[in-house]
Protein backbone atom coordinates (compact mmCIF):
# COMPACT_ATOMS: atom_id res chain seq x y z
CA UNK A 1 0.00 0.00 0.00
CA UNK A 2 1.36 3.16 -1.25
CA UNK A 3 0.26 6.49 0.53
CA UNK A 4 1.13 9.92 -0.88
CA UNK A 5 1.94 12.13 1.73
CA UNK A 6 1.81 15.83 1.97
CA UNK A 7 -2.09 15.46 1.43
CA UNK A 8 -4.93 13.94 3.05
CA UNK A 9 -6.94 13.99 -0.48
CA UNK A 10 -7.00 9.82 -1.30
CA UNK A 11 -4.80 6.71 -0.47
CA UNK A 12 -4.22 4.76 -3.35
CA UNK A 13 -3.64 0.77 -3.79
CA UNK A 14 -0.79 -0.75 -5.48
CA UNK A 15 -1.92 -1.88 -8.76
CA UNK A 16 -2.90 -5.65 -8.61
CA UNK A 17 -0.45 -7.97 -10.86
CA UNK A 18 -2.33 -9.74 -13.31
CA UNK A 19 -1.95 -13.50 -13.33
CA UNK A 20 -3.27 -15.76 -15.72
CA UNK A 21 -3.72 -18.03 -14.08
CA UNK A 22 -6.90 -20.45 -15.10
CA UNK A 23 -7.83 -17.84 -18.11
CA UNK A 24 -8.12 -19.96 -21.28
CA UNK A 25 -8.90 -19.15 -24.85
CA UNK A 26 -12.38 -19.52 -25.72
CA UNK A 27 -13.19 -22.38 -28.04
CA UNK A 28 -16.61 -22.93 -27.88
CA UNK A 29 -18.70 -22.02 -31.33
CA UNK A 30 -20.94 -19.71 -32.09
CA UNK A 31 -24.53 -20.41 -30.15
CA UNK A 32 -22.91 -23.84 -28.46
CA UNK A 33 -21.80 -23.88 -24.73
CA UNK A 34 -24.22 -20.18 -24.01
CA UNK A 35 -27.94 -19.72 -24.23
CA UNK A 36 -29.95 -19.49 -27.16
CA UNK A 37 -31.72 -16.00 -27.56
CA UNK A 38 -30.67 -15.99 -23.85
CA UNK A 39 -31.30 -11.41 -24.51
CA UNK A 40 -35.08 -12.22 -25.70
CA UNK A 41 -35.42 -14.88 -22.86
CA UNK A 42 -34.43 -12.16 -20.49
CA UNK A 43 -36.30 -9.60 -22.03
CA UNK A 44 -39.33 -11.91 -21.80
CA UNK A 45 -38.79 -13.13 -18.23
CA UNK A 46 -38.52 -9.12 -16.88
CA UNK A 47 -41.67 -8.21 -18.62
CA UNK A 48 -43.43 -11.45 -16.67
CA UNK A 49 -41.77 -10.30 -13.40
CA UNK A 50 -42.64 -7.03 -13.91
CA UNK A 51 -46.41 -7.50 -14.22
CA UNK A 52 -46.37 -10.12 -11.58
CA UNK A 53 -44.85 -8.15 -8.91
CA UNK A 54 -47.18 -5.53 -10.32
CA UNK A 55 -50.04 -8.00 -8.63
CA UNK A 56 -48.25 -8.10 -4.84
CA UNK A 57 -48.05 -4.55 -5.18
CA UNK A 58 -51.66 -4.04 -6.24
CA UNK A 59 -52.45 -6.86 -2.95
CA UNK A 60 -50.18 -4.97 -0.29
CA UNK A 61 -51.87 -1.39 -1.69
CA UNK A 62 -54.87 -2.69 -1.37
CA UNK A 63 -54.64 -4.14 2.25
CA UNK A 64 -53.31 -1.33 3.83
CA UNK A 65 -54.48 1.80 1.73
CA UNK A 66 -51.30 4.21 2.66
CA UNK A 67 -49.84 6.89 0.67
CA UNK A 68 -53.07 7.52 -1.20
CA UNK A 69 -53.70 11.19 -1.71
CA UNK A 70 -56.53 12.13 -3.95
CA UNK A 71 -56.95 15.32 -5.65
CA UNK A 72 -59.00 17.69 -7.55
CA UNK A 73 -56.64 19.61 -9.72
CA UNK A 74 -58.56 22.97 -10.76
CA UNK A 75 -57.14 23.99 -14.77
CA UNK A 76 -56.00 27.50 -14.43
CA UNK A 77 -57.77 29.32 -17.20
CA UNK A 78 -55.98 31.67 -19.64
CA UNK A 79 -56.33 35.71 -18.47
CA UNK A 80 -59.98 37.06 -19.60
CA UNK A 81 -61.34 33.65 -19.15
CA UNK A 82 -64.25 33.84 -16.52
CA UNK A 83 -65.96 30.70 -15.16
CA UNK A 84 -70.07 31.82 -14.79
CA UNK A 85 -71.20 32.12 -11.44
CA UNK A 86 -72.22 28.79 -9.82
CA UNK A 87 -71.16 27.02 -12.15
CA UNK A 88 -68.54 23.56 -11.95
CA UNK A 89 -65.01 24.31 -12.47
CA UNK A 90 -63.14 22.38 -14.46
CA UNK A 91 -61.51 20.18 -12.67
CA UNK A 92 -59.04 16.97 -13.44
CA UNK A 93 -59.56 14.70 -10.93
CA UNK A 94 -56.81 11.91 -9.30
CA UNK A 95 -54.53 10.26 -6.96
CA UNK A 96 -50.78 10.35 -6.56
CA UNK A 97 -50.26 6.62 -4.49
CA UNK A 98 -47.04 6.36 -3.12
CA UNK A 99 -45.38 2.75 -3.05
CA UNK A 100 -42.85 2.37 -0.78
CA UNK A 101 -39.31 1.37 -1.98
CA UNK A 102 -35.76 0.61 -1.23
CA UNK A 103 -34.48 1.38 -3.95
CA UNK A 104 -34.17 4.99 -4.13
CA UNK A 105 -33.12 7.58 -1.57
CA UNK A 106 -36.52 9.57 -0.81
CA UNK A 107 -38.11 6.04 0.14
CA UNK A 108 -40.74 6.52 -2.27
CA UNK A 109 -42.08 6.33 -5.79
CA UNK A 110 -44.78 7.98 -6.63
CA UNK A 111 -47.43 7.19 -9.30
CA UNK A 112 -50.10 9.55 -10.64
CA UNK A 113 -53.83 8.28 -11.89
CA UNK A 114 -55.83 10.46 -13.44
CA UNK A 115 -59.34 9.16 -13.11
CA UNK A 116 -61.65 8.09 -16.34
CA UNK A 117 -64.03 10.45 -17.34
CA UNK A 118 -62.07 13.38 -16.49
CA UNK A 119 -62.55 14.25 -20.65
CA UNK A 120 -66.08 13.73 -21.81
CA UNK A 121 -66.86 14.33 -25.73
CA UNK A 122 -70.17 15.13 -25.30
CA UNK A 123 -69.44 18.85 -25.12
CA UNK A 124 -67.61 18.71 -28.41
CA UNK A 125 -69.91 20.68 -31.16
CA UNK A 126 -69.36 21.21 -34.44
CA UNK A 127 -69.77 24.73 -36.72
CA UNK A 128 -73.48 24.24 -35.99
CA UNK A 129 -73.14 23.95 -32.13
CA UNK A 130 -74.45 19.91 -33.02
CA UNK A 131 -72.70 17.74 -30.50
CA UNK A 132 -70.63 14.89 -31.94
CA UNK A 133 -71.36 11.06 -31.03
CA UNK A 134 -69.54 8.24 -33.16
CA UNK A 135 -70.85 8.64 -36.69
CA UNK A 136 -69.44 5.90 -38.29
CA UNK A 137 -66.13 3.66 -37.91
CA UNK A 138 -63.79 1.44 -40.50
CA UNK A 139 -60.55 -0.26 -39.81
CA UNK A 140 -58.00 -1.93 -41.32
CA UNK A 141 -55.43 -4.67 -39.63
CA UNK A 142 -54.02 -2.31 -36.77
CA UNK A 143 -56.13 0.83 -35.88
CA UNK A 144 -60.10 1.80 -36.08
CA UNK A 145 -60.87 4.78 -37.72
CA UNK A 146 -63.75 6.63 -35.62
CA UNK A 147 -65.65 9.51 -37.87
CA UNK A 148 -67.42 11.81 -35.46
CA UNK A 149 -70.67 13.07 -36.27
CA UNK A 150 -70.40 16.98 -37.60
CA UNK A 151 -69.63 19.44 -39.97
CA UNK A 152 -65.87 19.66 -40.55
CA UNK A 153 -63.91 21.24 -42.86
CA UNK A 154 -60.24 22.86 -43.32
CA UNK A 155 -62.07 26.15 -42.26
CA UNK A 156 -63.84 24.35 -39.36
CA UNK A 157 -61.76 21.54 -37.83
CA UNK A 158 -62.05 19.64 -34.74
CA UNK A 159 -61.89 21.79 -31.66
CA UNK A 160 -59.42 22.40 -28.97
CA UNK A 161 -58.35 19.98 -27.18
CA UNK A 162 -58.44 17.77 -30.17
CA UNK A 163 -56.33 20.32 -32.42
CA UNK A 164 -54.76 23.15 -31.85
CA UNK A 165 -53.86 25.59 -35.12
CA UNK A 166 -50.83 26.70 -35.23
CA UNK A 167 -49.84 30.11 -33.92
CA UNK A 168 -46.94 32.13 -35.60
CA UNK A 169 -43.60 29.42 -35.63
CA UNK A 170 -45.77 27.37 -33.27
CA UNK A 171 -46.64 23.91 -35.44
CA UNK A 172 -50.51 22.85 -35.02
CA UNK A 173 -51.04 20.19 -31.81
CA UNK A 174 -52.86 17.67 -31.13
CA UNK A 175 -53.08 16.82 -27.14
CA UNK A 176 -55.34 14.75 -26.86
CA UNK A 177 -53.60 12.17 -29.36
CA UNK A 178 -52.18 9.42 -26.76
CA UNK A 179 -55.39 9.33 -24.33
CA UNK A 180 -56.87 6.42 -23.94
CA UNK A 181 -60.76 6.58 -24.85
CA UNK A 182 -63.51 4.83 -23.90
CA UNK A 183 -67.28 5.00 -25.47
CA UNK A 184 -68.90 5.06 -22.21
CA UNK A 185 -71.56 7.88 -22.75
CA UNK A 186 -74.44 6.82 -24.13
CA UNK A 187 -76.78 10.16 -24.34
CA UNK A 188 -75.20 14.15 -23.82
CA UNK A 189 -75.14 14.91 -19.97
CA UNK A 190 -75.70 11.20 -19.30
CA UNK A 191 -73.79 9.41 -16.70
CA UNK A 192 -70.69 7.05 -18.20
CA UNK A 193 -71.89 3.52 -18.00
CA UNK A 194 -69.63 0.98 -16.65
CA UNK A 195 -69.37 -3.27 -17.70
CA UNK A 196 -72.58 -4.18 -16.24
CA UNK A 197 -74.93 -1.16 -16.92
CA UNK A 198 -77.69 -2.53 -18.59
CA UNK A 199 -79.84 -1.50 -21.75
CA UNK A 200 -83.16 -0.94 -20.84
CA UNK A 201 -84.28 -1.62 -24.61
CA UNK A 202 -82.36 -4.80 -24.87
CA UNK A 203 -81.94 -6.16 -21.27
CA UNK A 204 -78.86 -6.82 -22.41
CA UNK A 205 -75.02 -4.95 -20.94
CA UNK A 206 -74.02 -2.35 -23.37
CA UNK A 207 -70.56 -3.01 -23.14
CA UNK A 208 -67.59 -0.53 -24.34
CA UNK A 209 -64.05 -0.87 -25.44
CA UNK A 210 -61.11 1.08 -24.64
CA UNK A 211 -58.39 2.04 -26.96
CA UNK A 212 -55.71 4.54 -27.18
CA UNK A 213 -55.93 7.13 -30.20
CA UNK A 214 -52.75 7.69 -31.90
CA UNK A 215 -53.34 10.97 -34.40
CA UNK A 216 -56.26 13.33 -35.41
CA UNK A 217 -57.40 13.80 -38.78
CA UNK A 218 -59.18 17.63 -37.90
CA UNK A 219 -60.53 18.42 -41.28
CA UNK A 220 -62.51 15.17 -41.73
CA UNK A 221 -63.15 14.58 -38.24
CA UNK A 222 -61.76 11.12 -38.05
CA UNK A 223 -59.69 9.95 -34.64
CA UNK A 224 -57.46 6.77 -35.89
CA UNK A 225 -57.54 4.35 -32.56
CA UNK A 226 -55.06 1.51 -31.89
CA UNK A 227 -56.15 -1.82 -31.57
CA UNK A 228 -52.85 -2.61 -30.38
CA UNK A 229 -53.81 -2.61 -26.49
CA UNK A 230 -57.54 -2.24 -26.33
CA UNK A 231 -59.76 -3.37 -23.63
CA UNK A 232 -63.14 -4.50 -24.62
CA UNK A 233 -66.43 -4.86 -21.78
CA UNK A 234 -68.28 -7.77 -23.42
CA UNK A 235 -71.87 -8.23 -22.75
CA UNK A 236 -71.27 -10.92 -20.58
CA UNK A 237 -69.64 -8.36 -18.03
CA UNK A 238 -65.95 -9.14 -18.65
CA UNK A 239 -63.16 -7.74 -20.37
CA UNK A 240 -61.31 -8.95 -22.86
CA UNK A 241 -57.97 -7.85 -24.79
CA UNK A 242 -57.89 -7.11 -27.13
CA UNK A 243 -60.69 -5.69 -27.83
CA UNK A 244 -63.09 -7.65 -30.57
CA UNK A 245 -65.03 -4.95 -32.04
CA UNK A 246 -64.75 -1.37 -32.80
CA UNK A 247 -66.35 1.65 -30.70
CA UNK A 248 -69.75 1.77 -30.79
CA UNK A 249 -71.71 4.23 -33.26
CA UNK A 250 -73.97 6.78 -31.69
CA UNK A 251 -72.18 6.79 -28.53
CA UNK A 252 -69.53 9.59 -27.27
CA UNK A 253 -66.45 9.19 -26.23
CA UNK A 254 -64.66 9.98 -22.41
CA UNK A 255 -61.14 9.70 -21.31
CA UNK A 256 -60.38 6.21 -19.78
CA UNK A 257 -57.93 6.15 -16.48
CA UNK A 258 -54.52 7.77 -17.88
CA UNK A 259 -51.23 6.62 -15.19
CA UNK A 260 -48.16 7.83 -15.40
CA UNK A 261 -45.12 6.78 -12.78
CA UNK A 262 -42.13 8.53 -11.70
CA UNK A 263 -40.03 5.39 -11.29
CA UNK A 264 -36.62 4.57 -12.75
CA UNK A 265 -38.46 1.59 -14.62
CA UNK A 266 -41.17 3.57 -16.64
CA UNK A 267 -39.04 7.01 -17.01
CA UNK A 268 -35.64 4.85 -18.03
CA UNK A 269 -34.28 7.48 -15.91
CA UNK A 270 -31.32 6.43 -13.34
CA UNK A 271 -31.98 9.11 -10.17
CA UNK A 272 -28.53 10.21 -8.51
CA UNK A 273 -27.77 9.31 -5.06
CA UNK A 274 -26.62 11.83 -2.68
CA UNK A 275 -26.26 9.56 0.67
CA UNK A 276 -25.02 5.89 0.06
CA UNK A 277 -28.12 3.82 0.91
CA UNK A 278 -27.41 1.50 3.31
CA UNK A 279 -24.42 2.95 4.29
CA UNK A 280 -25.28 5.31 6.73
CA UNK A 281 -25.16 9.00 6.11
CA UNK A 282 -22.39 8.66 3.74
CA UNK A 283 -22.58 11.10 1.03
CA UNK A 284 -21.74 11.06 -1.88
CA UNK A 285 -20.49 13.89 -5.09
CA UNK A 286 -23.27 13.91 -7.51
CA UNK A 287 -21.53 13.39 -11.17
CA UNK A 288 -22.39 11.79 -14.38
CA UNK A 289 -20.49 9.55 -16.46
CA UNK A 290 -19.57 10.57 -19.76
CA UNK A 291 -20.70 7.59 -21.25
CA UNK A 292 -24.39 8.33 -19.92
CA UNK A 293 -24.26 11.79 -21.39
CA UNK A 294 -25.97 11.86 -25.21
CA UNK A 295 -28.02 14.33 -26.96
CA UNK A 296 -31.80 14.37 -25.56
CA UNK A 297 -34.12 16.21 -24.14
CA UNK A 298 -34.45 16.90 -20.60
CA UNK A 299 -36.00 19.59 -18.09
CA UNK A 300 -34.52 22.13 -16.39
CA UNK A 301 -36.63 23.89 -13.21
CA UNK A 302 -36.71 27.41 -12.83
CA UNK A 303 -37.96 29.45 -9.81
CA UNK A 304 -37.40 33.29 -10.93
CA UNK A 305 -35.52 32.41 -13.38
CA UNK A 306 -32.85 30.31 -11.53
CA UNK A 307 -32.32 27.00 -11.66
CA UNK A 308 -33.97 25.22 -8.70
CA UNK A 309 -33.30 21.84 -7.92
CA UNK A 310 -34.84 21.24 -4.33
CA UNK A 311 -37.72 18.86 -3.44
CA UNK A 312 -39.36 20.07 -1.89
CA UNK A 313 -41.54 23.56 -2.26
CA UNK A 314 -44.00 25.82 -0.78
CA UNK A 315 -47.46 25.43 -1.96
CA UNK A 316 -46.79 29.07 -2.42
CA UNK A 317 -44.35 28.68 -4.84
CA UNK A 318 -44.25 27.70 -8.33
CA UNK A 319 -41.75 26.84 -10.35
CA UNK A 320 -41.11 27.14 -14.51
CA UNK A 321 -40.08 23.74 -16.32
CA UNK A 322 -38.59 24.57 -19.26
CA UNK A 323 -37.90 21.11 -21.60
CA UNK A 324 -34.67 21.64 -23.32
CA UNK A 325 -34.15 20.05 -26.74
CA UNK A 326 -31.22 20.20 -28.73
CA UNK A 327 -31.10 20.77 -32.36
CA UNK A 328 -32.08 18.44 -34.96
CA UNK A 329 -28.78 18.91 -37.07
CA UNK A 330 -26.31 18.80 -34.23
CA UNK A 331 -23.41 17.03 -35.06
CA UNK A 332 -21.69 14.35 -33.00
CA UNK A 333 -18.20 14.68 -33.84
CA UNK A 334 -16.94 11.26 -35.07
CA UNK A 335 -14.01 11.25 -33.23
CA UNK A 336 -12.73 13.27 -29.87
CA UNK A 337 -9.70 15.62 -30.18
CA UNK A 338 -7.64 18.01 -27.97
CA UNK A 339 -10.01 20.61 -29.88
CA UNK A 340 -13.33 19.13 -29.89
CA UNK A 341 -16.21 20.64 -27.84
CA UNK A 342 -19.50 20.08 -26.16
CA UNK A 343 -21.92 22.12 -26.93
CA UNK A 344 -24.02 23.45 -24.10
CA UNK A 345 -27.73 22.11 -23.84
CA UNK A 346 -27.33 19.39 -26.60
CA UNK A 347 -26.16 16.93 -24.13
CA UNK A 348 -28.12 16.05 -21.05
CA UNK A 349 -26.27 16.15 -17.93
CA UNK A 350 -28.09 16.91 -14.47
CA UNK A 351 -25.78 16.53 -11.80
CA UNK A 352 -27.47 15.83 -8.06
CA UNK A 353 -30.53 14.38 -10.15
CA UNK A 354 -30.29 12.22 -12.59
CA UNK A 355 -27.39 10.34 -13.27
CA UNK A 356 -28.35 8.80 -16.52
CA UNK A 357 -31.52 10.08 -18.78
CA UNK A 358 -31.69 6.71 -20.59
CA UNK A 359 -33.64 4.93 -23.46
CA UNK A 360 -37.09 4.16 -23.38
CA UNK A 361 -38.82 0.85 -24.22
CA UNK A 362 -42.08 0.89 -26.00
CA UNK A 363 -45.10 -1.53 -25.69
CA UNK A 364 -45.48 -3.79 -28.82
CA UNK A 365 -48.61 -6.05 -29.67
CA UNK A 366 -47.57 -8.59 -32.79
CA UNK A 367 -51.06 -8.70 -34.80
CA UNK A 368 -53.21 -7.44 -32.81
CA UNK A 369 -56.17 -8.43 -35.07
CA UNK A 370 -55.25 -11.81 -34.87
CA UNK A 371 -57.79 -14.21 -33.52
CA UNK A 372 -56.08 -15.48 -29.85
CA UNK A 373 -53.56 -12.62 -30.41
CA UNK A 374 -51.78 -11.12 -26.89
CA UNK A 375 -51.85 -7.46 -25.71
CA UNK A 376 -48.74 -7.51 -24.86
CA UNK A 377 -45.82 -8.48 -27.39
CA UNK A 378 -41.67 -7.78 -26.52
CA UNK A 379 -41.06 -4.29 -25.76
CA UNK A 380 -39.12 -2.30 -28.50
CA UNK A 381 -35.93 -0.45 -27.40
CA UNK A 382 -35.72 3.14 -28.76
CA UNK A 383 -32.85 6.08 -28.20
CA UNK A 384 -32.13 8.66 -30.65
CA UNK A 385 -30.97 8.11 -34.24
CA UNK A 386 -28.37 9.57 -36.32
CA UNK A 387 -27.26 8.95 -39.75
CA UNK A 388 -22.98 9.15 -41.36
CA UNK A 389 -22.78 12.56 -43.01
CA UNK A 390 -20.18 11.91 -46.17
CA UNK A 391 -17.21 14.17 -43.76
CA UNK A 392 -17.82 11.35 -41.21
CA UNK A 393 -20.07 12.91 -38.94
CA UNK A 394 -23.02 12.11 -37.51
CA UNK A 395 -26.08 13.83 -37.23
CA UNK A 396 -29.62 13.45 -35.13
CA UNK A 397 -32.19 12.15 -37.31
CA UNK A 398 -34.51 11.26 -34.19
CA UNK A 399 -35.31 11.77 -30.77
CA UNK A 400 -36.92 8.70 -28.81
CA UNK A 401 -36.52 9.62 -25.42
CA UNK A 402 -38.74 10.50 -22.74
CA UNK A 403 -40.90 13.18 -24.12
CA UNK A 404 -41.47 11.48 -27.51
CA UNK A 405 -43.96 8.45 -26.80
CA UNK A 406 -46.83 8.99 -26.42
CA UNK A 407 -47.78 8.22 -22.27
CA UNK A 408 -49.74 4.89 -23.24
CA UNK A 409 -47.12 3.42 -25.55
CA UNK A 410 -44.01 3.23 -22.80
CA UNK A 411 -43.79 -0.09 -21.18
CA UNK A 412 -45.40 -0.52 -18.18
CA UNK A 413 -43.90 -0.35 -14.64
CA UNK A 414 -45.11 -2.58 -12.04
CA UNK A 415 -46.88 0.23 -10.41
CA UNK A 416 -48.73 1.13 -13.46
CA UNK A 417 -49.99 -2.55 -13.58
CA UNK A 418 -50.58 -2.49 -9.48
CA UNK A 419 -52.79 0.19 -10.43
CA UNK A 420 -54.05 -1.22 -13.73
CA UNK A 421 -54.97 -4.61 -11.22
CA UNK A 422 -56.64 -2.25 -9.20
CA UNK A 423 -58.83 -1.22 -12.27
CA UNK A 424 -60.10 -4.91 -12.87
CA UNK A 425 -58.80 -4.25 -16.49
CA UNK A 426 -57.14 -7.63 -15.61
CA UNK A 427 -53.95 -7.22 -17.47
CA UNK A 428 -52.59 -10.08 -18.99
CA UNK A 429 -49.63 -11.98 -18.88
CA UNK A 430 -46.77 -10.17 -20.99
CA UNK A 431 -45.78 -13.41 -21.34
CA UNK A 432 -45.44 -17.32 -20.22
CA UNK A 433 -43.81 -17.93 -17.04
CA UNK A 434 -40.21 -18.19 -16.97
CA UNK A 435 -39.34 -22.12 -17.78
CA UNK A 436 -36.64 -22.34 -15.14
CA UNK A 437 -38.58 -20.91 -12.16
CA UNK A 438 -39.01 -23.98 -10.32
CA UNK A 439 -42.26 -24.32 -8.49
CA UNK A 440 -44.41 -21.58 -8.60
CA UNK A 441 -46.09 -22.33 -5.71
CA UNK A 442 -42.79 -22.23 -3.77
CA UNK A 443 -42.22 -18.75 -5.80
CA UNK A 444 -44.71 -17.57 -4.85
CA UNK A 445 -44.67 -17.62 -1.13
CA UNK A 446 -41.59 -16.42 -1.28
CA UNK A 447 -42.76 -13.29 -3.06
CA UNK A 448 -45.32 -12.52 -0.90
CA UNK A 449 -42.86 -12.72 2.02
CA UNK A 450 -40.59 -10.63 0.15
CA UNK A 451 -42.98 -8.14 -0.89
CA UNK A 452 -43.93 -7.56 2.81
CA UNK A 453 -40.50 -7.15 4.14
CA UNK A 454 -39.78 -4.91 1.78
CA UNK A 455 -42.51 -2.71 2.20
CA UNK A 456 -41.91 -2.64 5.58
CA UNK A 457 -38.28 -1.86 5.75
CA UNK A 458 -39.01 0.68 3.24
CA UNK A 459 -41.54 2.16 5.01
CA UNK A 460 -39.69 2.28 8.08
CA UNK A 461 -36.49 3.92 5.97
CA UNK A 462 -39.20 6.32 4.45
CA UNK A 463 -40.62 7.37 8.05
CA UNK A 464 -37.02 7.63 9.59
CA UNK A 465 -35.35 9.24 6.58
CA UNK A 466 -37.24 10.30 3.30
CA UNK A 467 -39.54 12.33 4.87
CA UNK A 468 -36.79 14.59 6.51
CA UNK A 469 -35.93 15.25 2.74
CA UNK A 470 -38.83 15.26 0.88
CA UNK A 471 -42.57 16.11 1.47
CA UNK A 472 -45.77 14.63 -0.20
CA UNK A 473 -48.26 15.75 -2.81
CA UNK A 474 -48.27 18.05 -3.68
CA UNK A 475 -45.61 19.82 -1.93
CA UNK A 476 -43.71 17.85 -3.53
CA UNK A 477 -45.24 17.86 -7.40
CA UNK A 478 -42.49 20.87 -8.62
CA UNK A 479 -39.53 18.23 -7.71
CA UNK A 480 -37.52 17.78 -10.96
CA UNK A 481 -38.63 14.30 -11.00
CA UNK A 482 -42.57 15.13 -10.52
CA UNK A 483 -43.25 18.11 -12.47
CA UNK A 484 -42.69 15.62 -15.98
CA UNK A 485 -44.54 13.56 -14.64
CA UNK A 486 -47.95 15.84 -13.64
CA UNK A 487 -47.00 18.06 -17.25
CA UNK A 488 -47.69 14.34 -18.52
CA UNK A 489 -50.71 13.30 -16.25
CA UNK A 490 -52.80 16.06 -16.32
CA UNK A 491 -51.91 17.02 -20.11
CA UNK A 492 -51.87 20.69 -20.03
CA UNK A 493 -48.99 22.80 -20.60
CA UNK A 494 -46.53 22.77 -17.79
CA UNK A 495 -47.05 26.69 -17.49
CA UNK A 496 -50.75 25.31 -16.50
CA UNK A 497 -49.93 22.93 -13.67
CA UNK A 498 -49.42 25.56 -10.41
CA UNK A 499 -49.42 24.77 -6.37
CA UNK A 500 -53.18 26.80 -6.61
CA UNK A 501 -54.71 24.56 -8.72
CA UNK A 502 -54.51 21.48 -6.62
CA UNK A 503 -57.36 20.87 -3.67
CA UNK A 504 -56.42 17.47 -1.75
CA UNK A 505 -58.54 15.15 0.21
CA UNK A 506 -58.23 13.96 3.35
CA UNK A 507 -58.65 10.67 5.30
CA UNK A 508 -62.39 11.46 6.03
CA UNK A 509 -63.00 12.94 2.42
CA UNK A 510 -62.74 16.43 3.38
CA UNK A 511 -61.52 19.00 1.05
CA UNK A 512 -58.49 21.19 1.90
CA UNK A 513 -56.24 23.59 -0.13
CA UNK A 514 -52.63 23.61 0.28
CA UNK A 515 -51.59 26.89 -1.59
CA UNK A 516 -54.02 28.82 1.22
CA UNK A 517 -52.49 27.09 3.97
CA UNK A 518 -55.10 24.25 4.34
CA UNK A 519 -54.18 20.93 5.58
CA UNK A 520 -55.56 17.44 6.11
CA UNK A 521 -57.74 16.62 9.39
CA UNK A 522 -56.32 15.03 12.13
CA UNK B 1 -78.74 8.93 -12.25
CA UNK B 2 -75.29 10.01 -10.73
CA UNK B 3 -74.47 13.52 -9.61
CA UNK B 4 -71.96 15.86 -10.76
CA UNK B 5 -68.59 15.01 -9.63
CA UNK B 6 -69.78 11.81 -8.24
CA UNK B 7 -68.19 8.61 -8.17
CA UNK B 8 -70.01 5.86 -10.50
CA UNK B 9 -67.81 2.83 -11.02
CA UNK B 10 -65.33 1.91 -8.76
CA UNK B 11 -63.06 -0.92 -8.02
CA UNK B 12 -61.67 -0.30 -4.42
CA UNK B 13 -63.88 -2.26 -2.64
CA UNK B 14 -63.90 -2.07 1.27
CA UNK B 15 -65.75 -4.32 3.71
CA UNK B 16 -68.40 -2.90 5.85
CA UNK B 17 -66.28 -3.70 8.87
CA UNK B 18 -63.35 -1.54 7.10
CA UNK B 19 -66.28 1.19 6.47
CA UNK B 20 -67.63 1.57 9.97
CA UNK B 21 -64.13 1.43 11.78
CA UNK B 22 -61.72 2.14 9.22
CA UNK B 23 -59.51 0.02 9.99
CA UNK B 24 -57.19 -0.87 7.40
CA UNK B 25 -55.15 -4.14 6.70
CA UNK B 26 -53.48 -4.91 9.86
CA UNK B 27 -53.25 -1.67 11.31
CA UNK B 28 -54.80 -0.71 14.72
CA UNK B 29 -55.66 2.81 13.77
CA UNK B 30 -59.05 4.00 13.87
CA UNK B 31 -61.04 6.91 12.28
CA UNK B 32 -64.43 8.17 11.81
CA UNK B 33 -65.87 9.48 8.73
CA UNK B 34 -66.09 8.00 5.06
CA UNK B 35 -63.14 7.06 3.11
CA UNK B 36 -60.87 8.95 0.74
CA UNK B 37 -62.10 10.16 -2.19
CA UNK B 38 -60.91 8.85 -5.68
CA UNK B 39 -59.00 5.22 -5.57
CA UNK B 40 -57.11 4.22 -8.93
CA UNK B 41 -59.70 2.09 -11.50
CA UNK B 42 -62.84 5.05 -10.70
CA UNK B 43 -64.61 5.98 -13.02
CA UNK B 44 -65.98 9.68 -12.05
CA UNK B 45 -69.61 11.69 -13.49
CA UNK B 46 -68.71 14.74 -15.01
CA UNK B 47 -71.23 16.25 -17.09
CA UNK B 48 -70.90 20.04 -17.45
CA UNK B 49 -73.80 21.84 -18.47
CA UNK B 50 -74.17 23.96 -21.80
CA UNK B 51 -72.57 27.35 -20.84
CA UNK B 52 -70.01 26.08 -18.18
CA UNK B 53 -66.33 25.68 -18.99
CA UNK B 54 -65.72 21.89 -19.47
CA UNK B 55 -62.36 20.04 -18.53
CA UNK B 56 -61.75 19.30 -22.29
CA UNK B 57 -62.85 22.80 -23.16
CA UNK B 58 -60.14 24.24 -20.10
CA UNK B 59 -57.78 21.80 -21.56
CA UNK B 60 -58.00 23.23 -25.34
CA UNK B 61 -58.04 26.98 -23.50
CA UNK B 62 -54.64 26.15 -22.16
CA UNK B 63 -52.75 24.48 -25.12
CA UNK B 64 -53.95 26.89 -27.36
CA UNK B 65 -53.04 29.89 -24.45
CA UNK B 66 -49.55 28.18 -24.77
CA UNK B 67 -49.44 28.19 -28.32
CA UNK B 68 -49.67 31.90 -28.06
CA UNK B 69 -47.32 32.09 -25.33
CA UNK B 70 -49.84 33.54 -22.63
CA UNK B 71 -49.39 31.69 -19.33
CA UNK B 72 -52.30 31.64 -16.53
CA UNK B 73 -52.65 34.93 -14.26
Amino acid sequence: MAKRSGSSFGTFGKPEQFIPKGVTPIRTEFSRGSIPDSIYSSNREAAWTRWRRGFELYCNTVATNNYSYPFDYYIPLPPGTVIPPGSNPPKIPGIFQGFPTTNKELGMHWAGVRVAGSLRFDNVRDQDGDPSPILSVTEDEDYWYVTLSGDWDSSHPLPAPLFIPPVGPIPKQYPINGEILEDRIITVGGTPITKDTIDPTTQKRYGYIQAVLVSTDEVNGILKLQKQGSVEATPDGVFRTPATRPPNVGRYLMTGTRYCCSCQDFTRRDYAYMTGLGQGNQKLFPRTKVAAIKPGRYEVMRLNGVVDNNAMTSAQVNRQMEVVSPSPDYNIPPTITPNSSTVPGTLRDNPGVFRDFGATYLRSTPLPSLEGATSEGMPSYEDYGTTRNPDGSYTITSLTDFWEPLLDELRYCKHIYAMKFAEKVFPPEPSDIPVDIGSITAWEQSLVEKTNKENEKASYALMTRGLSMMDVPPYNCQAPMMMPMSQKLFNVPSTFVRMDGFRMFDKNGKEYNPSQGGSPGI
Amino acid sequence: MADFGEIVDGTFALSQEQIDIRKYGLSDIKASGIPTVYHAGDVVNLPYASGEISTCEAMGLAWGAFSSGITPT
